[in-house]
């Protein structure tokens, strides 16, 4: 054991090793600001180090915080260390890049910085000094608390974001751990409690005030630790019987019926070696089964610090005297060997360990495996891919994937991730090739000087250099389930504009994106039907402004444009905006429908309009009963695209009409469609050329979609029918749907034609159902209250590119409620393969709907999720046979029923999309060898 | 914590007779993108004796200044040798850069200036009324005295009281706040100077 003592003299209240274990950071009082240092670990290892002043034993200090700093952690990844101090500040920061050592300006100090170390984030939202801060695992979150009694979670991914507060505590909290295998978050703090609480909702899982009840003296801080199994959490400062301890907490239960007991004075710190241990084989002797344990060091006011093995009644050693203050913090190497203890007294001390000690420490693999019995695959496979990356990889092919992978992982995190040889990175330059020094020669000439309005100078800086503080692109895994949001922007396209005079939907038109995103947000504040009014009121007031202000109009165009990035293409949306009569409020509101009729028809206007598309934009008007002849009651049905109108004469009113549009499609073949009172079906060309003779619908009709070139009608009667009108044949003929119209008040509340003419049904009880052409029946794509849905979770096998989000009818229906996991907060207890197998069954479920409702894009979506998933949780069997399902046989035969396509998707293709998810599991690659090989056997054929 | 941090200050033309402007050549760094300039200002100390000596050689407006590292030099004409006390012409002085952010100085770099006449002669036998054009003026580049105070960076209403970090020379045998009008003679210096490049 040797003690190192840095030599500023002051308290140090806070030391953490750096995961490569080659350096640390102490953070302290400094001389009139906290200071944050980091020290070279190899003065500390090795005598013959310490002596050769060659080696630098300081490597950077920074003066940045104004008062004492509390803590200081560096991420898992080593790339950041974040520090928390008196000045209510959290600050991150970065190996910064400029090259070669340098000192602070102005500072007589010969202590060059060897490392530059800049912050940079300052993460303010605490109103009180910040005791504690801590990275979760794999750094996707930092949290911090403080004496203001709160915690922060900060996203640590898109720094300086916040993901929450974390409330409850009524007095300082002083002292926080993550639970490792990331469920869980535990804070100790002054009010006598320790929290626990959920990551899945943020919300508290168990508050535990026994312990701590008696707890009277406070301490600087209250440094609490979880075991690396998992099982434990470790209290600072506890009381039992008079005595101060470290409350053993269980995570079954949130029991406490141990702990460790000795010491005089409060328990500042407790933390857990990063490994488990298994006793030590003697020489020899038979390997014993043993049971893994684990240790802890506990360190106190009382200046002593204990070291405990959980196998052990007593403690492993018991160091007295070791300070002249209260230990504050302690720091264990990687390793579990080594450990840095830090006090008040302003020196660091460190401590060696050997085997026979401490007993031989579990692989990554044997400490996984505890992790996987414990808790299941998916949380423990997560954990363990610095062990993963060490497996001997033994294809090229696998190898090359994983270089990809590495180098697009390196390209997100910018530059200074590399190496510690590339991690002095290169300096931003902007100066053109030109070296500093021609630069500075001509600076003062060069450089911009004007003179402002009141006559002053001003200087233009000359940027040389921009900051590289960028954390990259890595978006967050948590949030990609926003992407989903957009298609709720959807719902409201279902809206009726039919009230206005042709002239304002002229104009209506002119400015959609406009009004179809005011009519959205009315429609979040208020989503009843009775606000019809309003919503006009509010389109007549774009409208008559944007008539005086054109330029405006191009601001709140471009302002739309803007807000309608991610969402589905136009000519997707067409489909629904072509149907204003399906608004799910008409149909929940309408006056009982006569028996015969189970649902609601359209009443019959004067005149309406529509809008089927924006781009090009095409309008349908229609007036009824225009003029007489002969007696006779003409109705007029206008369509306007892209300037060119057409109109053809109707001989009965119109009650409904649709149209489809795309502006993509080379062979585009549009239609419009419309109904009749006298319940004849009308089907025009885009250019208004009839195409089919007038269908005589069986009941009125009460709703109608074109898309592409398919046209859909639903009577009142309940009947559904759904035409291929290029091919003039039908493909859903009369099909009743009373066999998922179930119960008495359920009734259809919203129902699309997709691309591919699949008639899909949304009904009120929140099932939607589409009708399988070539299975001919009904099948449920979607429910509301489908629990899989609810507790599924496989947020972390969602893609994190956005272009992968896909759009599509399963989306549009299930948009509103997928928000999958949301519910498995509340089943934070079920056990873990009960979860699993709920996710399974969920993905499984998407696929098959994606399938029946023939969305190609969708299909792929759903499918490589589910192929991450299969790969998290390690389900061979699965992955195998999905391979297989997507390899075909590779030897041609002629009784093979394998179709090579799937929704016009090539399999093999689609393979080769999930090979590289395979590679993200090593345990896989075998798997993954045999079919790259198949693949390269069949492409070369 | 500073927005601004100030890196590197290099004195040029130096050392150059008495009249010739001062140029500063003054790197900085920024965190993150200001939304208002910098000011900064030369600050002359005429005499150790008294602040209304003291001449503010120039002021200049510095921006836009986004995130990153920048560059520029403030040059100022030198001061008015009316404004100078005769007695204080010769000898050891002090000029201050300033930088002060929506109002609010958040550094002071404090360097020595030793005015002294080249010809031996003169420096023998200096005439009572200071022959200017004779005089060569020497910056002592080596060793800046930085203060910085803490500020508030936000704009808010509210004001920042404590100190930040006064002078870092730790091991200075001059307290910072001896520095702005009361030059020291040169020989309670210490010696180990800083070359800041």
């Amino acid at each position: 054991m040797k003690v190192y003592g840095p030599p500023w003299g002051k308290p140090i209240f806070s030391v953490d090793i750096h995961p490569d274990g080659t350096k640390f950071a102490t953070g302290g009082q400094g001389e009139d600001s906290g200071k944050v240092m980091i020290w070279n670990m190899a003065p500390v290892l090795r005598e013959d180090d310490e002596k050769n002043e060659n080696i630098p034993k300081m490597l950077c200090q920074m003066d940045n915080h104004l008062a004492c700093v509390n803590c200081v952690r560096w991420s898992n990844n080593g790339l950041y260390l974040a520090s928390g101090g008196d000045d209510k500040l959290v600050m991150v920061w970065k190996r910064a890049a400029f090259i070669g050592p340098s000192t602070v300006f102005g500072s007589s100090s010969k202590l060059a910085n060897v490392e530059q170390w800049r912050c940079v984030t300052i993460l303010r939202n605490h109103t009180g000094d910040v005791m504690d801060v801590a990275w979760s695992p794999h750094d996707v979150w930092l949290a911090s608390c403080s004496v203001d009694n709160t915690i922060v979670i900060w996203n640590a991914r898109k720094f300086p974001e916040m993901v929450t507060w974390l409330r409850g505590h009524t007095g300082l909290v002083k002292g926080l751990t993550w639970d490792p295998v990331g469920k869980y978050i535990a804070s100790q703090a002054d009010d006598h409690s320790l929290r626990v609480w959920r990551t899945v909702d943020w919300q508290m899982e168990a508050n535990i005030t026994k312990p701590f009840s008696e707890c009277g003296g406070t301490t600087h801080v209250l440094r609490l630790s979880w075991s690396p199994d998992g099982q434990y959490l470790v209290s600072a400062h506890a009381m039992n019987n008079s005595g101060p301890t470290a409350q053993i907490v269980e995570r079954d239960g949130w029991k406490t019926n141990m702990d460790f007991v000795g010491h005089r004075k409060a328990v500042t710190v407790v933390k857990f070696n990063p490994k488990i241990f298994k006793k030590k084989q003697k020489n020899g002797s038979a390997p014993k089964p043993g049971c893994p344990y684990c240790c802890c060091a506990v360190g106190s006011k009382d200046r002593s610090l204990s070291v405990w093995l959980t196998s052990l009644k007593r403690p492993l050693v018991v160091i007295h005297d070791l300070f002249d203050k209260s230990i504050m913090d302690i720091s264990w190497t990687l390793t579990g060997l080594g450990m840095l203890v830090c006090s008040m007294d302003g020196t660091v001390a460190y401590l060696d360990f050997s085997l026979d000690e401490l007993g031989d420490p579990l692989n990554e693999e044997e400490k996984n495996s505890i992790h996987q019995n414990i808790y299941g695959k998916s949380l423990a496979i997560t954990s363990t891919e610095a062990q993963l990356s060490t497996t001997i990889i033994e294809n090229p092919e696998m190898l090359k994937y994983q270089q990809e992978r590495q180098n697009s992982a390196q390209a997100n995190l910018g530059p200074g991730s590399a190496g510690p040889e590339s991690s002095a990175p290169k300096l931003n330059s902007v100066m053109n090739g030109e070296s500093l020094e021609d630069i500075r020669k001509n600076l003062l000439k060069k450089q911009v000087e004007t003179r402002t309005a009141d006559g002053r100078r001003r200087i233009t800086p000359l940027c040389i250099a921009q900051l590289d503080t960028g954390y990259g692109n890595t978006s967050l895994l948590l949030t990609s389930a926003s992407k989903i949001e957009p298609m709720k922007a959807l719902d409201s396209r279902f809206t009726e504009r039919s009230k206005a005079t042709p002239g304002v939907t002229a104009a209506i038109s002119s400015i959609a994106g406009l009004t179809i995103s005011a009519l959205k947000d009315i429609k979040t504040k208020d989503d009843t039907s009775s606000d019809s009014e309003d919503k006009m009121a509010s389109i007549n007031k774009n409208l008559s402004f944007s008539k005086r202000k054109p330029e405006t109009l191009m601001d709140g165009g471009e302002v739309v444009e803007k807000r309608k990035k991610g969402r589905p293409r136009k000519d997707k949306m067409a489909a629904p905006i072509a149907q204003p009569f399906t608004q799910p409020s008409r149909v929940a509101a309408p006056p009982a429908p006569p028996a015969a009729l189970k649902l609601p028809t359209p009443s019959i206007k004067k005149a309406f309009s529509l809008q089927v598309s924006m781009e090009p934009a095409v309008f349908l008007e229609v007036e009824n009963e225009v003029s007489l002849v002969a007696g006779s009651k003409l109705s007029q049905l206008r369509c306007s695209r892209d300037g060119r109108d057409w109109n053809t004469l109707l001989p009965s009113s119109v009650v409904t009409a649709a149209g489809s549009s795309s502006s993509l499609c080379l062979h585009r073949f549009d239609v419009v469609a419309v109904a009749c009172q006298d319940r004849m079906l009308s089907v025009f060309s885009s250019c208004g050329r009839r195409l089919l003779p007038a269908i005589q619908l069986p009941t009125p009709v009460s709703a109608l979609h074109c898309t592409a070139h398919f046209v859909m009608a639903l009577t009142a009667g309940a009947t559904l029918s759904v035409w291929d009108v290029q091919k003039q044949k039908a493909l859903v003929k009369n099909e009743s749907l009373l066999t998922i119209l179930s119960g008495a008040d359920t009734t259809v509340s919203q129902s699309l034609l997709t691309q591919q003419g699949v008639p899909v049904i949304g009904l009120s009880n929140g099932k939607s159902y589409c009708f399988s052409s070539s299975l001919e029946t009904w099948t449920l794509i979607a429910d509301k209250g489908d629990s899989l849905v609810q507790c599924a979770d496989f947020r972390s096998c969602l893609p994190t590119q956005d272009a992968l989000v896909s759009p599509g009818p399963l989306a549009v229906m299930q948009g509103r409620n997928l928000n999958a996991g949301r519910l498995a907060s509340r089943l934070s207890s079920t056990p873990h393969h009960l979860q699993q197998s709920m996710t399974m069954a969920f993905l499984e479920n998407q696929l098959a709907s994606a399938l029946t409702l023939q969305s190609a894009q969708e299909y792929r979506y759903w499918l490589l999720i589910y192929a991450r998933f299969l790969v998290n949780e390690g389900s061979e069997y699965r992955l195998r046979e999905l391979c297989k399902e997507l390899l075909g046989p590779v030897h041609k035969s002629a009784a093979t029923a394998w179709e090579p396509t799937t929704l016009g998707l090539r399999k093999r293709e689609l393979l080769r999309e999930v090979l590289p998810v395979i590679v993200e599991n090593l345990r896989f690659q075998r798997l993954f060898t045999e079919y790259q090989d198949q693949l390269e056997l069949l492409r070369n054929k | 914590m500073a927005k601004v941090q100030v890196l590197n200050v290099a004195v040029l033309d130096n050392p150059s007779p008495f009249g010739n402007p001062f140029q500063f050549e003054i790197t900085f760094e920024c965190m993150e993108d200001l939304p208002e300039d910098l000011e900064w200002k030369i600050i002359y100390v005429g005499s150790a004796e008294s602040e209304e000596y003291d001449q503010v050689l120039d002021s200049v407006l510095v921006g836009p200044v986004p995130a990153g590292r920048h560059m520029f030099v403030f040059q100022a004409d030198a001061p008015n040798t009316g404004l100078i006390p005769e007695s204080d012409a010769v000898g050891v002085t002090v000029v201050l850069i300033t930088c002060t952010y929506r109002g609010q100085e958040f550094i002071r770099i404090g360097y020595y200036v030793n005015n002294e006449y080249t010809e031996p002669e003169l420096r023998e036998n200096p005439p009572i009324k200071p022959d200017y054009t004779q005089l060569q003026r020497n910056i002592l580049a080596s060793n800046p005295r930085v203060t910085r105070f803490h500020i508030n960076w936000e704009g808010s209403a509210e004001r920042m009281e404590d100190c930040e970090n006064v002078d870092p020379t730790s091991n200075s045998k001059v307290p910072p706040s001896c520095l702005p009008g009361k030059a020291p003679p040169l020989g309670i210096l210490p010696d180990n100077s800083m070359d800041c490049l």
